[in-house]
């Protein structure tokens, strides 16, 4: 469990033993790496923007009303970005009561369960959100403020980033079913 | 069916499918669409991420992230230890400042933190280790830090007060002021408890040593000249100056909440280039990446927690469950108690984000029907969190202290945070016969409600 | 056939007799249906963006996943730029204008465009609005310069702008602070969430819409027309009945809160004005080469929806 702070330095997971699942999993690290990497840029871009706008209005007397919406699109893009990146240290947070009490074959299909099901889920959360995406994308949909940037902007970025937690959650489930020996993906 | 039958199926389906270890946010996700197709009209499932997107699309939740970014630039830094030396070298000669420099490190650190396993980790590293070597029994040690470290929600900023003031819609700035009387009163609280108790610790330390038995280390001099004393003094400087300067921006009327939430951070990763000269990459990619790992996690929580309570709402079960608690017709205080409990049961299992979420479509209502200042019992609600941090099964902070001192046994960690507990129990019942120790200071510089 | 209909809104929540007007025309209008449907027809209110997002209902209501709400409906904008319409500064400057909309040819072209939009309109609703203060009484465009306003919708802040003002956007729960601190010195907002907002404890001066307005609101009673059209003849034609027979409160209630502001504040002991038809008139202008302007280039729509309020001012 984790919140909070991480209570141990992430391990890097072994890779699986089925060579197209491992294939497929370091390529999807790769890309969560560059996901992670660009969120980082846009964490410090949103602190830059909203000090800006005090600094502008305050100082040069000239408001931005850019602000808050440019720093609500980056940080939902950011949250659903790196979404995959904690699924895949397991960082999302759960309650592992029942762990340490059932025995291991029960707890083994137990694991295989929830992430059958967090994975089907998570398919249907990106298919809706594609949908959603193309609605705004077909019909020019903006946000209704002065500002009014488009909204396919927040929507793809939602819809990318839940794609790539539903194959992140895929593939843990394919290499615990084609790992040799048990132990924990 | 009836609305308070479908909700105590959907409370039932919630807790199997938790207790199945399913991560919180897909589970809250999960149970929603479920219920969302066997009882609702087939073109809701077409809203599902319109909602969860209109929900997270807030300004105000998103400055979570933020003010998570500016915890951990000080917590993953040198200065968490540095600002917990320097009380230590002023405070050791009082007759248990060691524990009252914990507990001040603590309140210090939640000052500019949001989240209570940070503050924990961020002293407790430096301090459970020096109190012990100082001759502190273990549990003491850790209860002082595991509760100081509940003033993190407390003490603002606090994530757990965000979501409250969105969930209530109630002003942001003004529950961060509310929050600071009670925090200095846990404060007195937990200091007066370490003086009492590292008294009585050192008390029978040395009679075991005028008996002939070991010399504890509570019985040897340390001293610190007053070079080393002033030396150590800029060392806290940064953290004042962060502290003021966000204060400032907040009620001098030059920043709005989440504007101060972005000024905050880059206030702190500023001051970590200046001071420590941590600027490259390589220094600030582990605190920007952690603290992104940390926001993602709450973030989807919050919204799948949204889109959980939309459901729960539109099958009317949020409603007719807060009408049937108005429906039993209790007394004021007697009504207040059996939600804190309801909160307190929560405590055993869920995070506070969690709690204040799923909780506050049902309980707001009767409490404001009831005439309870919303404010107020956003403070009431996140002291009695704060117990559910440090109290068993599943007490966060908790762990955090395990991976602390792993040798500690859990058994001394939970005696030891259990005189703690009825301290902030206390707290919670003056804050109720003298509300104004959380609206007064609100009342005096934003004006009586 | 039966049907519970669910009518959602952002207005606090209260009873048929008392609280915000917009709540209990909801409350009105859900008993007198219910009764004259004989019961087949029945409501859920949800008071207080209790069921969504303010902003999420009207997609909601297109796509048949909510039955009914009483939203302002330019809150719409970014999703269907014609209905900017409902809040264009100067374009409205009365009462009676906006009551006559419904049956005037750009009322007609409105319900026709929300209509293909799946959406139809059952009561019109409209609210004039002030500004509140900390400092001077905003009057003409030049006492707007230079102050912090919160405009509060996309057309409004582009006259303030226009006038020289610095705008302001935050969320609603944070006006009250914000107006404490200084954050912001001015809001523009309808007569009842003045009053809601309790801004008379931090203003200094009010400027009324009780003698005529830029600042006025459509925010009409709407349903989803996927619902609409399940139901039965009867059924669509009651509702419709008792969506027109609830204007008439609407109107009342309107002109009343518009009193009642004034009445709040000058107990708070804050300057209490009215507009000018002089002042309106320069704002006016400001809003044709601003507003009016960026409105109508969205699209032929809004161009003809334009030209067609025009007329009726
Ligand atoms: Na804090
Ligand atoms: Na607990």
């Amino acid at each position: 469990m984790s919140h909070g702070i991480e209570l141990e330095p992430p391990r890097a997971a072994a890779p699986p033993d089925n060579a197209v699942v491992a294939a497929a999993t370091a390529l999807l690290n790769k890309l969560n790496h560059g996901l992670m990497m660009a969120s980082m840029v846009a964490l410090v871009l949103t602190a830059f923007v909203l000090t800006y706008s005090v600094v502008s209005r305050y100082f040069f007397h000239a408001p931005t009303d850019w602000q808050d919406e440019a720093s609500v699109f980056m940080l939902v893009g950011v949250t659903f970005f790196c979404t995959a990146y904690v699924q895949s240290q397991r960082g999302h947070i759960g309650i592992e009561a029942l762990a340490t009490l059932l025995p291991p074959r029960v707890n083994a299909a137990r694991l295989f369960m929830v992430d059958l099901v967090s994975a089907l889920f998570c398919a249907f959360f990106s298919w809706k959100s594609w949908t959603l995406f193309h609605e705004a994308w077909v019909d020019g949909q903006t946000t209704s403020s002065t500002f009014a940037p488009p909204l396919w902007i927040p929507y793809a970025m939602m819809a990318a980033g839940m794609t790539i937690l539903t194959l992140q959650i895929v593939l843990q489930t394919l290499a615990r079913m084609t790992n040799k020996t048990e132990r924990a993906a | 069916m009836s609305d308070l039958t479908l909700g105590a199926l959907y409370g039932a389906v919630t807790l199997v499918v938790m207790f199945s270890g399913m991560p919180i946010a897909f589970a809250l996700g999960v149970v929603a669409t479920g219920f969302m197709y066997f009882c609702m009209p087939p073109s809701s499932l077409d809203t599902i991420t319109q909602n969860v997107y209109e929900e997270m699309a807030s300004i105000t939740l998103l400055s979570i992230p933020l003010f998570i970014l500016k915890g951990a630039a000080i917590g993953k830094s040198p200065a968490g230890k540095d600002l917990y030396s320097a009380i230590h070298t002023w405070m050791h000669k009082i007759p248990g400042g060691l524990g009252i420099a914990n507990v001040f490190a603590c309140a210090l650190f939640a000052a500019m933190a949001g989240s209570s396993p940070a503050t924990c980790s961020a002293i407790g590293s430096a301090g459970i280790p020096e109190m012990r070597r100082r001759g502190y029994s273990p549990g003491f040690a850790a209860g002082i830090i595991a509760a100081g470290g509940t003033l993190g929600i407390l003490l603002p900023p606090s994530i757990t007060m965000i979501l409250y003031a969105v969930a209530a819609e109630q002003s942001l700035g003004r529950l961060f002021l509310a929050g600071i009387g009670p925090g200095v009163l846990l404060v007195l609280l937990f200091a007066g408890y370490a003086v009492y108790r590292a008294h009585k610790e050192y008390k029978a330390a040395l009679v075991i040593y005028e008996q002939g038995g070991a010399k504890s280390a509570y019985l040897e001099d340390e001293h610190f000249t007053l070079a080393q004393k002033v030396e150590m003094l800029p060392r806290v400087l940064p953290f004042l100056v962060l502290l003021i300067g966000v204060m400032i921006a907040l009620y001098g009327g030059f920043a709005t909440p989440s504007e101060t939430a972005g000024l905050g951070a880059l206030l702190a990763l500023v001051l970590l280039a200046v001071i420590y000269g941590a600027w490259k990459p390589k220094d600030l990619s582990p605190i920007l990446s952690s603290s992104i790992k940390e926001s993602t996690m709450l973030l989807l929580i919050i919204g799948m927690s949204l889109f959980y309570s939309y459901v729960m709402s539109y099958l009317h079960i949020s409603q007719s469950a807060a009408a049937w608690v108005v429906s039993l017709h209790l007394s004021k205080w007697l009504l207040l108690a059996v939600i804190l409990l309801m909160v307190i049961v929560f405590g055993f299992f869920l995070p506070p984000v969690s709690i204040i979420l799923m909780t506050a479509p049902i309980i707001l209502p009767p409490l404001k029907a009831a005439g309870f200042d919303l404010i107020w019992f956003g403070i009431v609600m996140t002291v009695v969190m704060e117990m559910g941090l440090i109290h068993p099964p599943v007490g966060l902070n908790i762990f955090v202290i395990k991976n602390i001192a792993p040798d500690i046994p859990l058994k001394d960690v939970v005696w030891g945070v259990f005189p703690f507990l009825i301290l902030m129990f206390v707290a919670v019942l003056l804050l109720c016969v003298f509300p104004s120790i959380s609206t007064g200071l609100p009342d005096m510089i934003m004006g009586a409600k | 056939q039966n049907a519970t209909l669910k009518i959602s809104h952002q207005f606090p929540g209260g009873t048929v007799t008392e609280g915000d007007f917009r709540d209990r025309l909801t409350r009105m209008f859900a008993a007198e249906v219910e009764k004259r449907s004989k019961g087949s027809l029945k409501f859920e209110i949800y008071p207080g963006s209790s069921l969504m997002k303010t902003n999420a209902q009207f997609s909601a209501m297109r796509k048949g996943a909510l039955d009914m709400s009483l939203v302002p409906l330019s809150y719409a904008g970014g999703e269907v730029p014609e209905v900017n319409i409902g809040l264009m500064p100067g374009l409205v400057t009365s009462y009676e204008q906006a009551y006559g909309w419904k049956n005037a040819e750009v009322g007609k072209e409105l319900s026709r465009i929300l209509n293909e939009k799946g959406i139809v309109l059952i009561s019109w609703i409209w609210q004039a609005g002030g500004v509140a203060s900390r400092t001077k009484p905003v009057i003409d465009p030049d006492d707007a310069k230079g102050m912090k306003i919160r405009g509060g919708s996309r057309e409004m802040d582009l006259i303030l702008k226009a006038a020289g003002a610095a705008v302001v956007s935050l969320p609603s729960n944070e006006i009250y602070a914000a107006m404490q601190t200084g954050a912001m010195e001015a809001a523009l907002t309808s007569s009842t969430s003045l009053i809601s907002f309790r801004l008379e404890e931090v203003s200094k001066a009010l400027t009324t819409g009780r003698a005529g307005a830029y600042w006025f609101m459509f925010e009409p009673l709407m349903m989803s027309k996927a619902v609409f059209d399940r139901l039965s003849k009867d059924q669509q034609a009651t509702i419709m009945a008792v969506g027109a027979e609830m204007e008439a409160f609407a109107l009342n209630s309107a002109k009343a809160d518009d009193q009642a502001v004034a009445d709040v504040y000058a107990k708070a002991k804050a300057k209490v004005v009215d507009l000018n038809p002089a002042a309106l008139k320069k704002w006016q202008t400001i809003a044709r080469a601003t507003a009016w302007k960026d409105y109508g280039e969205r699209n032929e729509n809004c161009a003809k929806l334009l030209k067609l309020a025009e007329k009726t001012l």
